[in-house]
């Protein structure tokens, strides 16, 4: 490696500026050096190259440290924005702990103070790619993770038909479908309450709700925000989606591509009211535009190397 | 009138598919009928060439009640039935094994890439000598012409079931053995029985091979009455066993898809009768699997209600 990418840094930041629309910059994620318990999740360091050593070598990430901190019976929400490319992903599959983006390279990956070692149901994940069991009904994909867990079949369908009905599909007309009956949006419902059924203390999303409408996004947005605070985990969401991030973020990570790393951290008004009420305010579309520059500032620089 | 079906890929109404394939078989018979009609040195094909239709038909009865049709029909498909069958028990666990862990699919790698190679009609002396001249070597020439596809066939449907099934399964807290038996294979079953489905097609032209090769006397099958009728008469019989063939493979390979479709309903649309019979099997298992594993209470997971959380 010759040029040794620069991370590109398209302006400082004083921390003083205040806060920019709905939110509140800061310059790149600190790591408190002292924390009251084990941080929900923490990278040290984390690179992640794929065929390293081999003229092939690509590296998805580069550097990546960031902590969040466990924030008693409420969790946070944590978006993660960034140009294509940039490792959004790959961050969050390190953090669940699936191959091939798990192991890291160099670097640590913790959760909950112990170090990754594979997947598991404390950490659930929601995928963009419609992932349901095409085999199982509504209910039995609901409940599959119960099932693994040996859960008997009355005690994880009572609960299974509480969480369908709970992410908005109707018990009695969903619940012995089969995924190929159901719309996008539905498939993701089930993927949701699938996934919390569980209670993990992380949730991972990886572009959710990237290939529906945006009407169903909206709706499924606001869903999102009801369950998160009564699962009260900590969530990781990846998206494309500037508003998406500033609306559902308590704090947004914004990467720079290729090798990613960790540019900017930002904290954002928590999402308090609907999604299309606070995404017409001002104070929100100033966010959303500083971000958005941002990205095209990143995108230039990458361009023009 | 006719210009509406020239239109590119115009869908035909059942009835009248079934009247086009109807005509087609008119215009087969009419022509054999030209070619044998009239007195035998008038005809353009002689009689021992070709018999007429109407001398063919006549001889049904012959076949159907001197020579035992139905038991001969039965006893081929007995030895496929067996042959297939034990190449099924063999060859889909393998298959999902295979396809579950790839250094299994590379050492298995020779057996299938020789097994989906050899022209199977050159096996047959070697399974005369391996398991003589009855039954068994039959069975077996039908096990080794299919257990190769079938293993491979499996393991790619397993190989074809996409990675992001898998690492949902895990994040959801399946363990490696859950993730084969709850996932990957129900997944890929649809796929396994639709190649056997066709598989199974090919074993019964196989049949017929291994019957039409044989040593002494009667060993019953359609393939023997074929072989005993070139020898010794009536040739008609040779083309009723002709006619037949396709009918019974045809009547089977139905009544597999109809299986097939209710089994899948998710994938073939079918109305699922059979499905929830598996089902029901399933659930009787799981009623009294208690027997055997202790279930996880449900409060081992903690739900969003106030009680339960402070408890926690």
């Amino acid at each position: 490696m010759t040029q040794g990418t620069p991370t590109p840094t398209p302006q400082p930041v004083d921390p003083d500026a205040g806060p920019i629309g709905v939110s509140r910059v800061i310059d790149h994620p600190p790591i408190p050096a002292k924390l009251a318990g084990p941080p929900v999740v923490e990278f040290r360091n984390v690179t992640k190259t794929y065929n390293a050593g081999r003229p092939n070598a690509h590296t998805a990430i580069r550097d990546v440290s960031f902590v969040v901190q466990d924030i008693k019976d409420v969790g946070e929400f944590v978006c993660v924005l960034g140009p294509s490319g940039c490792g959004k992903s790959t961050v969050l599959r390190l953090i669940a702990g699936l191959e091939p983006q798990h192991p890291a390279t160099t670097g640590e990956v913790q959760v909950l103070g112990r170090p990754v070692t594979g997947a598991g149901a404390d950490r659930g994940m929601v995928f963009q790619d419609y992932t349901s069991f095409d085999h199982r009904t509504v209910l039995d994909n609901v409940t599959f993770g119960l099932e693994c867990r040996g859960v008997s079949r009355k005690d994880r369908h009572d609960l299974g038909r509480q969480w369908i009905q709970r992410v908005g599909l109707n018990v009695d007309v969903d619940q012995y479908k089969y995924p190929h009956e159901l719309s996008g949006g539905m498939r993701q419902r089930v993927a949701i309450a699938r996934t919390l059924i569980l209670r993990p203390r992380i949730i991972l999303m990886d572009e959710p709700f990237g290939a529906l409408d945006p009407h169903t996004r909206m709706n499924m947005q606001d869903l999102l925000v009801t369950l998160w605070r009564e699962v009260e985990a900590t969530v990781f969401f990846v998206t494309h989606s500037i508003e998406e991030a500033v609306y559902l973020g308590d704090r947004v990570y914004i990467m720079s591509n290729s090798p990613g790393t960790l540019l900017r951290e930002m904290e954002v008004e928590p999402a308090n009211r609907p999604s299309r009420q606070m995404q017409r305010e001002p104070r929100f579309q100033e966010t959303v535009a500083y971000i958005r520059d941002l990205i095209s500032e990143l995108e230039e620089s990458r361009a023009a190397e | 009138m006719f210009s509406g079906f020239f239109r590119l890929r115009r869908e035909v109404a059942w009835w009248q598919g079934l009247l086009f394939a109807l005509g087609c078989l008119l215009t087969v018979l009419g022509v054999w009928w030209l070619a044998t009609h009239g007195e035998p040195e008038q005809r353009l094909l002689s009689p021992t060439v070709l018999p007429s239709p109407h001398e063919t038909f006549a001889t049904f009865p012959e076949l159907w009640f001197d020579r035992a049709l139905t038991r001969n029909t039965l006893a081929s498909l007995r030895r496929v039935a067996l042959g297939f069958g034990l190449a099924t028990a063999v060859g889909v666990p393998l298959g999902i094994l295979c396809g579950c862990f790839p250094f299994l699919r590379a050492f298995f790698a020779p057996v299938s890439i020789f097994g989906r190679n050899i022209p199977v009609a050159a096996l047959i002396p070697l399974t005369f000598s391996l398991f003589g001249i009855g039954e068994l070597q039959k069975i077996m020439f039908i096990f080794i012409a299919c257990v190769a596809f079938i293993l491979s066939d499996s393991a790619r449907a397993i190989a074809e079931v996409h990675d992001r099934y898998i690492d949902t399964a895990y994040t959801l807290g399946a363990a490696r053995r859950q993730v084969i038996l709850k996932v990957l294979v129900p997944l890929a079953f649809p796929s396994i029985f639709n190649s056997l489905r066709l598989l199974f097609g090919l074993a019964f032209g196989y049949i017929m091979l291994a019957e039409l090769v044989k040593f002494g006397g009667e060993s019953g099958g359609l393939g023997d009455i074929i072989i005993t009728s070139q020898r010794r008469g009536p040739k008609e019989h040779i083309l009723l066993v002709l006619i037949i063939i396709p009918i019974v493979a045809l009547a089977i390979d139905r009544g597999l898809f109809w299986i097939q479709r209710e089994l899948f309903p998710h994938r073939y649309g079918g109305s699922g009768i059979l499905n929830r019979a598996v089902h029901v099997l399933l659930v009787g298992w799981e009623r009294f699997k208690f027997l055997l594993v202790k279930p996880t209470p449900v409060a081992a997971i903690r739900q969003p209600t106030p009680s339960q959380e402070k408890a926690s």
